[in-house]
């Protein structure tokens, strides 16, 4: 149970609430390098946190992200032709350059300066792992940029996608720390999905259906420890990284890839789920990029032209009942991913939380919680950094671990938790 | 045609839920386990919970409530939906076998909290984590006590 007051707290991201002003202290992933193919192609539409913006790659290869829409009537900047290292609006040829500095006023007389009075709020956007990165917040606060290993190891390595999710950040974020959903949810998968199956972690997690929880405060965020019995008397660890605000690193399986998401709001009622698959030591294979194009994993087939999931709510997700009822499926949708919103958007574009009755396997959405008010609250009365945004709190990696019973994960798996080029991560 | 899904997901149709309380209070037993997590009880305490009970532990079949009065273990679990164990580092945490005996007999859920985890030796952390873990269903370590206040009341104590 949340109280209202702190669900609007942490629910609401635009420029001028709270969360909003966190969020923007962190940079977030934007959008695909792949929108933006090559310098001068077609401008992209970018709602992030409440604002609507335009991203576009200039003649020289320069990302530029700023407002939508032109200084001078108010007109949509998609429409815009990207020519010579600008953005030439398309109703009277103002025209911008990639840090939204208008450069041309083609009525007023270049003498006049006019044009130079005139700038669109800008963000800077920049490139790493085949991801557009964006920093929201003040200048003077910006951090260096982001440090995930998915978005520093060799491209060959590395795999991301983005969907749409109709619902708020928070309750898909939660979704992805919610441990004890898998032993339920997506039980018809591990034995089935290519990007899951055939590990031995896969037998603990099917003969132990009730994992034991730890959840311990990381520098970054929390690790999240799920526990089941192995042989000799030994632990099965399953450990989840949450780095504040919204990343998660899920526990690998044998040599799969390694995965995990970024919530980002679009607005309060809608969010971009990101989802990257890689390997800290070897390419991604032509099979598993197959697979993770074509919707297996935790990634999803889309309705063509679009990030909008094939399986949406406006064709119920496409709802097999017989899949349902034969047990391939437990909810009767299909694919991890999409088991997930689907659930998570039923609950309503922001979940009231002051009806939930959450148990004690819970506390690691607790505890998210807890930490995420918590970092508020400093950042907010005495402009405490929140954690998360150190790039040191980046370094970090998931591991799959068998320990003897009197080793706590913490201790185990120290070394394993740190990413560390070149060395292969803990998993089972 | 707008789909099922799709309407129902709305904004609007989400002023339609049933408002009707949906749960019954659950009673909570938190339980001190040793010197370093007694104050942290009595703290608790005096926030005025509804539903949650203070103790620490005395020995191997009882229980002390805060003001002194002894207490079967039996009956205080016997009553309680959930019981939350707190200890401090250092492995003094011995009533946890008992009272995680007794709480695994009756079926009561059992959570095990370290308080006061970040500033201690991690050996010390781990002494009191092997006493708590045959016994909780949960272990949390948080860096504030307050997180148990949190806890509590996410959990509608």
């Amino acid at each position: 149970m949340l109280r209202k007051e702190q669900n609007d707290l942490l629910t609401r991201t635009g420029p001028d609430t709270p969360m909003g002003r966190m969020f923007r202290l962190y940079w977030v992933p934007a959008l695909l390098a792949s929108e933006l193919p090559e310098n001068d192609c077609p401008p992209v539409r970018v709602k992030l946190l409440s604002e609507r913006l335009i991203a576009f790659r200039d003649t020289s290869g320069r990302y530029g992200l700023m407002d939508e829409f032109c200084a001078h009537r108010g007109v949509s900047l998609w429409f815009a032709r990207n020519e010579e290292c600008g953005l030439r609006c398309s109703y009277h040829g103002w025209k911008y350059d990639a840090t939204g500095q208008c450069v041309d006023v083609p009525s007023e007389p270049e003498a006049s300066g006019f044009a130079k009075k005139i700038k669109l709020r800008s963000y800077p956007l920049v490139e790493r792992g085949g991801v557009l990165w964006t920093y929201m917040g003040p200048p003077e606060t910006q951090p260096p940029p982001p440090e995930w290993e998915f978005a520093t190891v060799p491209p060959k390595q590395t795999f991301t996608s983005k969907r749409f999710q109709e619902s708020n950040w928070l309750q898909a974020m939660e979704g992805g720390i919610d441990s004890s959903h898998v032993s339920w949810l997506h039980r018809g998968d591990l034995n089935t999905d290519p990007l899951f199956k055939g590990a031995r972690g896969n037998q603990y997690n099917l003969s132990d259906a009730r994992p034991v929880f730890e959840v311990v405060e990381s520098p970054g965020g929390l690790y999240i420890g799920a526990r089941r019995n192995a042989e000799g008397g030994h632990y099965y660890w399953r450990i989840t990284q949450w780095v504040m605000p919204s990343f998660t690193m899920i526990a690998p399986r044998g040599n799969h890839s390694v995965h995990g998401h970024f919530w980002i709001p679009i607005d309060d009622q809608t969010c971009w789920a990101w989802s990257y698959d890689y390997h800290p030591v070897r390419e991604l294979t032509d099979t598993e990029v197959a697979a993770m194009r074509d919707g297996k994993g935790i990634h999803v087939r889309y309705v063509p032209g679009t990030f909008r999931p094939l399986a949406n709510q406006d064709n119920d997700y496409l709802m097999d009942r017989a899949a349902q009822k034969a047990g391939r499926t437990f909810s009767g949708v299909e694919g991890i991913a999409m088991q997930d919103a689907s659930l998570q958007e039923s609950m309503g574009p922001v979940v009231d939380r002051t009806r939930e009755n959450l148990v004690s396997t819970d506390n690691g959405i607790i505890m998210a919680r807890h930490r995420l008010l918590r970092a508020l609250k400093a950042f907010t009365d005495t402009g405490v950094a929140p954690p998360g945004i150190d790039p040191e709190h980046q370094r970090v990696r998931s591991a799959a671990i068998v320990l003897p019973p009197d080793v706590p994960f913490t201790e185990g798996a120290r070394e394993v938790l740190i990413a560390r080029p070149a060395v292969a991560p803990a998993s089972v | 045609m707008v789909s099922e899904s799709a309407r129902m997901n709305s904004a609007a149709e989400a002023r339609f839920r049933v408002q009707a309380p949906n749960s019954r209070p659950r009673a909570t037993a938190v339980i001190a386990l040793d010197r370093d997590s007694q104050s942290v009880i009595e703290r608790l305490a005096g926030a005025g919970w509804q539903h949650a009970s203070f103790f620490s532990a005395a020995s191997a079949d009882s229980l002390c409530d805060l003001s002194g009065r002894t207490r079967s273990l039996g009956d205080e679990v016997d009553r309680a939906d959930l019981v939350v164990l707190v200890a401090g580092p250092g492995g003094r945490a011995h009533a946890a076998s008992a009272i995680g005996e007794a709480c695994s007999r009756r079926r009561v859920m059992t959570t095990g909290f370290v308080v006061a985890a970040t500033s201690a030796p991690e050996r010390e952390v781990s002494k009191t984590l092997a006493q708590l873990r045959p016994w909780s269903l949960m272990v949390v370590i948080a860096g504030h006590d307050s997180y148990i206040d949190d806890m509590l009341t996410a959990l509608r104590v």
